[in-house]
Formats: structure tokens, C-alpha cells, sequence
């Protein structure tokens, strides 16, 4: 039994009503209207049609399951002399995001500490860095990697670079907001006791702050595989360049069976990188 | 050992502090000798945590004269004679209790004697291990900050006070976020330090019964003005009614 104590309710009170103004209206029927214009204007510039999804069938059973002239992507094709030239490509491809992103670091890091309000005291300084972070970051990787192509050539190396360019701007901001959303205590403390603004940096700021920049670090890793397979597309080698040539090739069991592995490979990639930085959050 | 008859360690006339057309602190005094421990009491408010900002250099004050074992400080002006503990404690979490307490030493080391938290000199090391011991926590000296308890984590930033060699202490609601025991243990630390160390303490409190039981003198700050400078066997219940009014209206409604 519950509830046995003689104890009285509290009496009841009418709610006053929450009150919508005739502004409040207006305002939500111009989000709203806006939203879906914007909806109506993306779907005719992009010529979406379900339509022709529909109509395009037999355009897709031919690619899942094959015609008379070529392989269907069902069955993937699982003998070794593709799939093991696959695994070799799909190391260069993690070589690729993974050196991209480890040789970054201290480009990131300087501009992150230049770029950020806690550790930065010049304001033209502090601006030229945000800058150069926002230009690196806004060019994708791969316009990075069409342009390194032209300057050293074709192969995974022009890849890296590309990765490393447009890895630094994204680093760099991601870690420069880290340290600027840190307690800004410490800092205060160590201020108080005499330290200068570098001493503060080094001592509060920074180790505050590695287990966040550990965690971008290891979650940079995960895209920027991600990222050296697409330029893989344009020529920068690795499981990118194989699937690409599988498909001018109308070999679609071949690009079945390199696509699987780069299922394998990003799926393992992104548990082993949530596990550490599960580990680290501990 | 200090003698009474030296001048004040820590002398303060005529702080006065505004934020724009507030003023904050105004005609603020406040002597503490060597060996003192002084509470300052007074609603939220009332400045009693600009005046230590303004005497630990962290906000310029805008008028009156600080001066620390005999020299005058400038406002704004940071000297290592003033160390300072907060409320929020303060500490670098993922660093060791050691390497918190060596960063009371930066100071007066140069950027290259100590450019990582790993990277102290020797002597600051074991001068740093010896500040621990006196906290009482020498054996947790490699453990992370944030593994600490709430107490145990204020009495290494009062180590870090001691690396800095300090002669005066300005504690802002150093007991505030902890636990009873946690807070007796660290007013007793306080007490101990002005006791055997010699060093001055200034300790703003919200909780009066400590202010009784630990500071050889209370201050009460209301509106940014003094209004009591007793012993603390003098302070009565009516007294701290008076300086926590302000906060009482503030709250409104229930009472």
C-alpha cells in the first residue's frame, strides 16, 4: 500500500494562459514560408523526380545483377587476385588520411594558438590566423588535391598534401574553439601568480585542453580516410583510383568487392576511433 | 619570527572601485598584520570579491593605496607577495597535484626554465613536494588534479599559494563548494599557515559560524563600505542579519 499519510493536496490554481502575440504569428508564418520556398526552389534546381527513379529500374537491375555485355555488382567478385591488390590500395589510401592528419599537427597547432582569443593577444594576429584557417578549411580536399596534382604529379604524395592543407584549417578552428570554450579559471589563477600570457598557454590552457584536441585528432583521422578515398578519384591513388577505373571498365563486381572493403575499412576505423576517445573521455 | 610591532603586512586605505557610474568599493581600509587571519563578510554584491581582484592585481582599482610588506602597489599590478585561492578552486585538471602546485613557481621562472608542466627544474620540483607536505597531501603528488576530492583539490591550490611564496593570502569563499569536514579541514589550514607560517590571511566567508571559530578579526562589507571591524567573539547574530539583508531582499517573496 502507498499513500496512507493523511497528508491534504495542495489546492488547485487555473495555469495562466501562455501569451502568443500577434507577432509571435507572424514571425512563425515567415520561417515557415521562407523554409518551404527555399524547399520548392532546391527541388526544381536539382530536377529531383521521383519519377525517374521509377522509370530507371531496369537501368538498375542491369548494374545490381548484370546484362548480356557486362558483370552485375551482384555477386561481388571475392577471388584473391582482387581482393588482395584491394587491401594493398585500401593501406594506401589510410596511409594517406593518416599521415595528412598527423603532419598537420603543427601547422594546426600554431595557427590554433594564434587563432584563439585565449591564448592570442594581438587582434591583427589573432585575424590573420582565423583568415588563413577559414580559407584552408573552405577549399575541399580535393580542390587541394586537383591543384597538388598539377605542381608534383599524379600519386598518393599530391593526396597528402591536399589532406594536410585542408586538414590544417579544420584542425586548427576546431581546436582553437576547444581552447576557447575551456574554464578560463586556471588562467585567472596562474595569471594572478605572476605567469606571463605564454606561460599561461603552455601551463593552463594547453593541458586543459589535450583530451579534446586528442579526440578531434582521432576523429580528423576518421574523415580524412574518408576524404583520400575521394581523392583517390582524381588521380591520387588508392581504393578510390580502383573503384573509379572498375567502373570505366563496367566491371561492377570488381567495384562490389573494393567497395565492401572500404565498408570494412571505415566501419573499423570508426569503432576503433570511438573506442579511444570513449577511453580518453574517462 | 614576525614581531607586532612591524608595520602591517597588508595595509589598504581608501579602495574605491567603479564599474562605470557603480561604485563598488568606496573608501575601503583594511590592515592585516603577519600571522593575522581576517574574514570578510557581506552580502552578495557588496565587493567583497572586486576588493581582492583589485589587491591581487586581476581588476584595476580606481583609487586609494595598497601597500604589501611596506611597498606600494601599483593598480593593476600584479606582485608575487599576493597569492590567491578561489572559490572555484581553480586547478588544472588534467594535470598532477605536483605540477599545479610547480606552476606557483612560474612567477618568477623565465618561459624556457619551464616551458611545459613537465619540464620544472629540480628545485622547484622538490621545493613544490615540500609545499604538498605542508597541505598534507605529499603522497597524492602524482595524481591528476581531477581524481582529487573537493577538498583535497583547495588545499593543493593553497600549495600552489606556498610555491609562490606569498606572503599574504587571499582566499575568495574558499570553502563555499565543499562539504563541512572539507571546509573545516581547509579553514584549519588557513589558520594554521597565518599560526606557524606567519603569513597574512584575508579570507572572504559566507559562512559566519567560520568566520567565528578561525579569524582573529571580521570585517563586515556592506554596499562597498565598511560597516563592521570587530573580534569575531563580538559578532552578533543581529550583525550578520544586517550585512546579509541586502541578500534577503534579493531573493523576495519567501521569508
Amino acid at each position: 500500500m502507498s499513500a496512507t499519510l493523511n497528508t491534504t493536496p495542495a489546492r488547485r490554481l487555473p495555469v495562466p494562459p501562455r501569451r502568443r502575440t500577434a507577432r509571435w504569428f507572424v514571425i512563425t508564418a515567415a520561417v515557415l514560408a521562407v523554409v518551404v520556398g527555399l524547399h520548392v526552389v532546391a527541388v526544381r534546381q536539382t530536377q529531383f523526380s521521383l519519377v525517374q527513379l521509377v522509370t530507371g529500374w531496369h537501368g538498375i537491375w542491369a548494374f545490381l545483377f548484370g546484362d548480356p555485355k557486362t558483370a552485375g555488382a551482384l555477386p561481388p567478385d571475392l577471388s584473391w587476385k582482387i581482393v588482395g591488390p584491394g587491401l594493398g590500395a585500401c593501406v594506401v589510401t589510410f596511409s594517406m588520411g593518416l599521415l595528412g592528419t598527423t603532419f598537420s599537427i603543427p601547422f594546426a597547432l600554431l595557427l590554433a594558438l594564434l587563432g584563439s582569443r585565449t591564448t592570442s593577444r594581438n587582434a591583427v594576429v589573432y585575424q590573420l590566423a582565423r583568415g588563413l584557417m577559414s580559407f584552408l578549411r573552405s577549399v575541399p580536399a580535393l580542390v587541394w588535391g586537383l591543384i597538388y596534382v598539377t605542381a608534383v604529379g599524379l600519386g598518393p604524395f599530391p593526396g597528402v598534401l591536399a589532406i594536410i592543407t585542408h586538414n590544417t584549417g579544420v584542425m586548427g578552428k576546431l581546436w582553437s574553439e576547444a581552447m576557447e570554450e575551456t574554464d578560463r579559471g586556471p588562467l585567472e589563477a596562474l595569471h594572478s601568480a605572476g605567469a606571463s600570457s605564454a606561460q599561461t598557454a603552455t601551463h593552463a590552457v594547453l593541458p586543459s585542453v589535450i583530451p579534446q584536441f586528442t579526440s578531434l585528432f582521432l576523429y580528423r583521422v576518421d574523415v580524412n580516410v574518408r576524404d583520400a578515398l575521394t581523392l583517390g578519384v582524381v588521380g591520387a591513388g588508392g581504393i578510390g583510383f580502383y573503384i573509379t577505373q572498375a567502373i570505366q571498365e563496367f566491371q561492377f563486381n570488381v567495384m562490389m568487392t573494393y567497395v565492401l572493403l572500404v565498408m570494412v575499412m571505415v566501419i573499423a576505423l570508426d569503432l576503433l576511433s570511438a573506442w579511444l576517445r570513449g577511453r580518453i573521455a574517462r | 619570527m614576525t614581531s607586532l610591532t612591524t608595520s602591517p603586512a597588508l595595509s589598504v586605505r581608501g579602495l574605491t572601485k567603479r564599474f562605470g557610474d557603480r561604485v563598488v568599493l568606496e573608501g575601503f581600509d583594511l590592515d592585516v598584520q603577519a600571522g593575522e587571519v581576517v574574514s570578510v563578510l557581506g552580502a552578495n554584491g557588496s565587493g567583497k570579491s572586486t576588493m581582492l581582484r583589485c589587491l591581487s592585481g586581476l581588476t584595476k582599482f580606481d583609487g586609494g593605496s595598497v601597500n604589501v610588506a611596506g611597498r606600494q602597489v601599483r593598480s593593476g599590478e600584479r606582485v608575487p607577495e599576493f597569492a590567491m585561492v578561489f572559490q572555484k578552486i581553480h586547478l588544472v585538471p588534467e594535470l598532477s597535484a605536483l605540477e599545479n602546485v610547480c606552476a606557483g613557481a612560474l612567477g618568477r621562472l623565465s618561459f624556457w626554465q619551464a616551458w611545459a608542466p613537465r619540464a620544472f627544474p629540480t628545485d622547484v620540483r622538490e621545493e613544490a613536494m615540500g609545499c604538498l607536505d605542508r597541505v598534507g597531501l605529499a603522497e597524492r603528488a602524482h595524481d591528476r588534479a581531477r581524481r582529487l576530492s573537493g577538498g583535497q583539490q583547495q588545499r593543493v591550490a593553497v600549495a600552489r599559494a606556498l610555491c609562490q611564496r606569498a606572503g599574504v593570502l587571499l582566499a575568495d569563499e574558499p570553502v563555499s563548494s565543499l562539504d563541512p569536514a572539507a571546509a573545516e579541514q581547509v579553514m584549519r589550514l588557513l589558520r594554521s599557515l597565518a599560526d606557524d607560517d606567519g603569513m597574512a590571511v584575508a579570507a572572504v566567508l559566507h559562512q559566519p559560524d567560520l568566520a567565528r571559530r578561525h579569524s582573529d578579526r571580521v570585517v563586515g562589507l556592506t554596499g562597498g563600505r565598511i560597516t563592521l571591524n570587530i573580534p569575531p567573539s563580538a559578532l552578533t547574530d543581529a550583525d550578520v542579519d544586517a550585512l546579509y539583508a541586502p541578500d534577503y531582499a534579493a531573493e523576495g517573496g519567501f521569508s
